[in-house]
């Protein structure tokens, strides 16, 4: 296997975008990505377009993003790991020049949500899991998936409403700074608390928002680094994958995702890391509850001291491990198939420096993505390095 | 400004040949589970096939109908497809003595008495749309 580096990276203003359709937001993210990496299209290998896209009036959305931005003929393989997509889709162009098959992939990773009333949007989402055995008999929602965990881990563990909300108030922090943010500003931790319930215990303000966005990676080998002239490439060090039962009752417990600790582990053990090694990482925090649960499937702590970890500010910039100092999906929000590509876009320029006043100070320069699809359905651990 | 795209809508028939016995048992409060014949693997969400032996030699069992909450949550969500029910509906996971954990709708208690470890009774109903729910109602110690 060879070396592979992001030499480019672009991320679209996320929220509701209803000033534009799905290939128009992924031209944002591919122009930004291209400008930043000093090439064009005529370098591109491979094009990976990461859509969910079961929201979409679009059956094969791949084609038409990967036209209208100028890729046709570069591929595009489509890949979907529901909302792990966009790191599934940064995997795949990752092995493909890993392997030597292609020397540059693009890895587009776009959604458009809103385009559907939230019912539509909620049973499509509720769906993500076993339609015939929980959603037609039990009308579940991710919303209520999350809950389930939330409810296990308060009863198990203590975890508090209040520690919950916190996870929120920092999130917002970070998302009031971030110019792409679906929500830019900040919230008292009373207003969390007394939000409205959406699936007890989780209220509005523990749920992430229904976002449009697009984000695109561009990786290299080492040879084109060179030939690029790429100054600050960002490498990848490892890539860990898991996945669980589609079935919640097939799960062994609610209090933690089983996905997240297997893929975690082989992350680690391909980069040779710790959990400490990491300078700043970008969690998956569709739900607040799923942002403690990382903390803690993550071993950035002890299995049921995630509430406490927050409570101790450990994941602010300052910490012991800043966690999505750029909102998270939580504020910055989550257009499912972009979200994997927005969080390595976060930390390609956490470790190039550029994140401006929401730098994370680095010390070992080795950041972490967790990404979950579905409630652990899926799960993807990526680890850079510069 | 925007434009209506053009309307598409999906009914499924799902196949329900062989779990037949599940649906059916849902008619009378019965709750189905399959279990292996060769390695006793039970299956719940029932299926027709054992991955582990690679064989199709399962059988039906009823379940117990006697569980413990392990976790719950009650849904102001209405998805499309169940914004014609009223209320908020609790959804809960609960164990029962064969070690098999079940989906189901907990009724006759409030969210806020509600407690992981709390004893229910399973059993089900056709709800008056036609379709079918497996029930949990707490029962109290006497």
């Amino acid at each position: 296997m060879r070396r592979v580096a992001i030499i480019g990276v672009g991320n679209s203003r996320f929220g509701v975008r209803n000033d534009a359709i799905l290939q128009e937001i992924a031209f944002e993210a591919v122009k930004e990505a291209f400008e930043d990496a000093g090439i064009t299209q005529k370098d591109i290998d491979l094009s990976i377009v990461g859509s969910v896209g079961t929201r979409l009036y679009e059956a094969l959305p791949a084609v038409p993003v990967n036209e209208y931005v100028g890729l046709d003929g570069k591929g595009p393989i489509r890949v979907e790991a529901a909302c792990a997509t966009g790191s599934a889709a940064v995997f795949t162009a990752y092995n493909a020049v890993a392997s030597g098959y292609v020397d540059t992939a693009i890895a587009i990773g776009v959604e458009k949500m809103c385009e559907v009333d939230t019912p539509t949007s909620t049973a499509v989402g509720g769906r993500g899991g076993n339609y015939l055995w929980e959603f037609h008999m039990f009308g579940t929602s991710f919303a209520g998936y999350y809950a389930l965990y939330a409810t296990a881990h308060m009863s198990r563990y203590g975890t508090t409403e209040e520690q919950l909300a916190k996870v929120a108030v920092k999130a917002h922090k970070y998302g009031a700074m971030n110019p792409k943010a679906h929500f830019q500003k900040e919230i008292s931790i009373e207003a969390a608390l007394k939000s409205r319930v959406v699936c007890w215990p989780l209220k509005l303000y523990d749920c992430c928002p229904i976002s449009d966005g697009a984000a695109a990676v561009i990786l290299s080998s080492e040879e084109k680094v060179r030939e690029f002239k790429v100054e600050d490439p960002v490498w990848i060090k490892a890539v860990g994958y898991s996945s669980d039962t589609s079935n919640l009752v097939r799960r062994p417990n609610y209090v933690g995702l089983g996905a997240t600790v297997k893929a975690a582990g082989m992350a680690y053990k391909i980069a040779k890391i710790e959990p400490k090694d990491v300078d700043v990482a970008t969690v998956h925090d569709c739900f607040t509850i799923a942002e403690i649960m990382a903390y803690e499937d993550l071993g950035f702590c002890r299995k049921g001291e995630g509430g406490k970890l927050i409570d101790e500010g450990q994941t602010y910039i300052g910490g012991k491990i800043p966690v999505n100092v750029d909102g998270g999906l939580k504020a910055k929000g989550h257009p499912l198939g972009a979200t994997g590509c927005s969080m390595m876009y976060e930390l390609a320029k956490q470790l190039r420096n550029e994140a401006g006043k929401r730098q994370a100070p680095l010390k070992k320069n080795i950041a972490l993505a967790h990404n979950i699809g579905g409630t652990g359905h899926y799960c993807y651990v990526t680890i850079l390095e510069r | 400004m925007s434009i209506k795209s053009r309307p598409l809508s999906f009914i499924h028939d799902v196949p329900i040949i062989k779990t037949k016995m599940f649906w059916d048992g849902l008619k009378e409060g019965r709750i189905y589970a399959t279990k292996c014949r060769d390695c006793g693997k039970i299956y719940f969400p029932p299926q027709a096939d054992c991955p582990k032996c690679l064989k199709s030699n399962l059988e039906w069992i009823s379940l117990s109908s006697e569980g413990e909450i392990e976790t719950f949550t009650e849904s102001h969500l209405k998805p499309q497809g169940f914004t014609h029910y009223e209320k908020p509906y609790i959804i809960a996971i609960a164990k029962t003595p064969e070690e098999v954990k079940v989906m189901g709708w907990l009724e006759g208690v409030e969210v806020n008495n509600v407690k992981v470890g709390m004893k229910v009774e399973i059993t089900s109903r056709i709800q008056p749309d036609g379709y079918p729910v497996i029930i949990f109602k707490p029962k109290y110690m006497k």
